[in-house]
This record gives structure tokens, sequence and C-alpha cells, in this order.
């Protein structure tokens, strides 16, 4: 499954309104339950804020690729989350995250997993690809940055 | 003429779409008597870009990795019953790396003359072009390359396959 796939209008939210990095996360998994991705809210965070506890997956440059594997999916799902205000996510450089991919995937779906995680790394190296999508105004116009209308 | 097909590769990622094409080959090395290899690719090369880029630690890798290998056993498997079924033999093959580039190296080494790889996503995304692994595979492989189409009907000759 193309990344292009996994990105919806629906799973997109603009602004993010949570102030730190718990808040956040219950922020990114409520998106995909209010868009009928998943249904087991409890689960899903469980396993997102496991893999968190281990190291913060707030990366440079404002971006954050909480990631994790959970029996409540199964197939790939991905949440993307803005915060042009900036939250305080533990990042590896101390600045603070404006651009959230909550990536989840079923355990048996490692080969998917990795390369629409190591997708989104691609894109994310670019700043100017990163600055679009924080400066992006609404969900369609995010679509568009990913699609490369 | 003799037959200009005697080595066919299927190239399995886990997708439906290569199953269906794993079917497909199947049926064409039973008719045509190729010898045929079903190869799969543990994508190690994304999970170090994941890892030099900060979003794998160390032991998450390491869990990934077993993941794929466990995934890679279960489909091979899963296409070497499909082709005993019908009597047809297949040569299991994994590899780890780049993908499109440890494809385009064992048709190379394996000496292919044809590789057959699953329905591609429709290309939705500019960027698709250039991240699709089996898409960039395709353009570089020095064989003629076949992408299988409409599951339901490949089923249906896979089925009736003796």
């Amino acid at each position: 499954m193309a990344l292009i796939d996994l990105i919806k209008e629906e799973t997109i939210k603009i602004p993010l309104v949570s102030n730190d990095k718990p808040e956040v996360l219950r922020e990114l998994v409520q998106i995909l339950v209010d868009a009928g991705e998943i249904s087991d809210f409890d689960a899903v965070l469980k396993s997102v804020q496991e893999r968190e506890d281990k190291q913060s997956t707030g990366l440079e440059e404002g971006v954050a690729i909480p990631h994790c594997k959970s029996d409540a999916v199964s197939t790939l799902k991905l949440a993307i989350g803005i915060a042009p205000q900036g939250i305080d996510f533990n990042s590896l450089d101390g600045k603070q995250s404006k651009l959230f991919f909550l990536m989840l995937a079923s355990p048996k779906q490692a080969g998917p997993h990795v390369q629409a995680l190591a997708e989104i790394a691609k894109l994310v190296r670019s700043k100017a690809f990163c600055n679009a999508v924080i400066s992006a105004e609404n969900a369609q116009q995010v679509v568009e940055i990913f699609r490369g209308d | 003429m003799a037959n200009p097909i005697k080595k066919i590769m299927v190239y399995i990622d886990g997708t439906e779409q290569s199953v269906t094409a794993a079917q497909y080959a199947i049926c064409l090395a039973s008719f045509s008597g190729a010898e045929l290899i079903a190869y799969y690719v543990i994508n190690t090369r994304a999970m170090e870009d994941l890892l030099k880029a900060r979003i794998f630690l160390q032991d998450e890798q390491i869990e990934y990795e077993h993941d794929m290998e466990a995934d890679s056993e279960r489909y091979l498997n899963y296409v070497h019953q499909l082709a005993a079924k019908k009597g047809v033999s297949i040569i299991k093959k994994q590899s780890r790396g780049s993908v499109h580039r440890e494809i385009v190296k064992t048709v190379d080494e394996e000496e292919i003359d044809l590789l057959i790889v699953g329905e591609l996503s429709r290309i939705r995304s500019r960027r698709d072009e250039f991240y699709d692994e089996t898409e960039q595979a395709m353009r570089m492989v020095n064989c003629s390359v076949l992408i299988v189409k409409d599951e339901d009907k490949v089923w249906e000759m896979y089925e009736s396959l003796g």
C-alpha cells in the first residue's frame, strides 16, 4: 500500500489543541477513533505510550513519528496532526514538535509498516516539505501537498 | 522455436496482489514447463534508514527484522503450498537489503527470463513513482516483466489448473 493511500482528510487534524505529550498522544489516537479507523482507544494508546516510554519519537526540526504495533488494528493506520504553536514532545533536539504522524500496524504487517515509516522518513528530510505541511490551513491542503499537486 | 521462458521469478511482498501474481506464475510455469522461483526481500535497507533517522531503536529494528523474517517464511511457504497443490515445483528464495536492488541482482544471478509482479498501486502521487520499490525494480531489471491484474480471473485460471 502506497503512503498516499493512508492519507485521508478525515484522519488529519489542524490544529491540535493539546498542550503536552500525554495529551497529544491521546488526541492523535482519538483522530483515528473519530474517523472510524479504530475502536479500541485504550489498547492503542497503551501500545503507543509503551513505545514512547522507551524513547521519544520526537525527532528533529519539529517532526514526531509516534508508532507501534497493535493487535487492535488489522491494517496500517495513519493519523496526521499539526500544531503550528508547537508542543513539547521530548524531541531529540529539544525543539517543540509541530508535525505529528501516528502510525499503527498489525504485528503481522512488519513489511508494509517499515515501508510506510521509511517513506515518511524520506519526506520529512525536506524542510520545505515540512514547512508546507505545517503551514497548511486545512486537511485538504495537506492531502494535496502529499500528492505533490 | 524453443520456449523463450525457461526461468520465471515471481516477487512476493506479502500483499494480496503478490499472491495473485504467484497464482499466475504457477499457471504459466505449468503451461510452459519453466522453472519457477518465488522471491521475497527483507527490506533491511529501510530499517537501517529508520534507525539512522532515530525513528527506530536498535532493539526495535531487531524485533521488526524478526517479524519480517517470519512474514517471509509465511508467505513463501504459502506460495509453495499453492504450487504443490497444482503439482508445480517452486524454489523459495529470500534475501535482505534494498528491495529493488536485490531484485535486479537476483534476476541477473539467476538468469531469469521473466519477472512476474503483482498489480501496482494506482499512481496517486508523483512521489509514488520514486518510492515504490517494485516499480523501481521493474524499470531496472534486465529481463521482461509481467504485471498481473484481475484477481478473479487469475483465481479462476489457477483453480482450473489440473
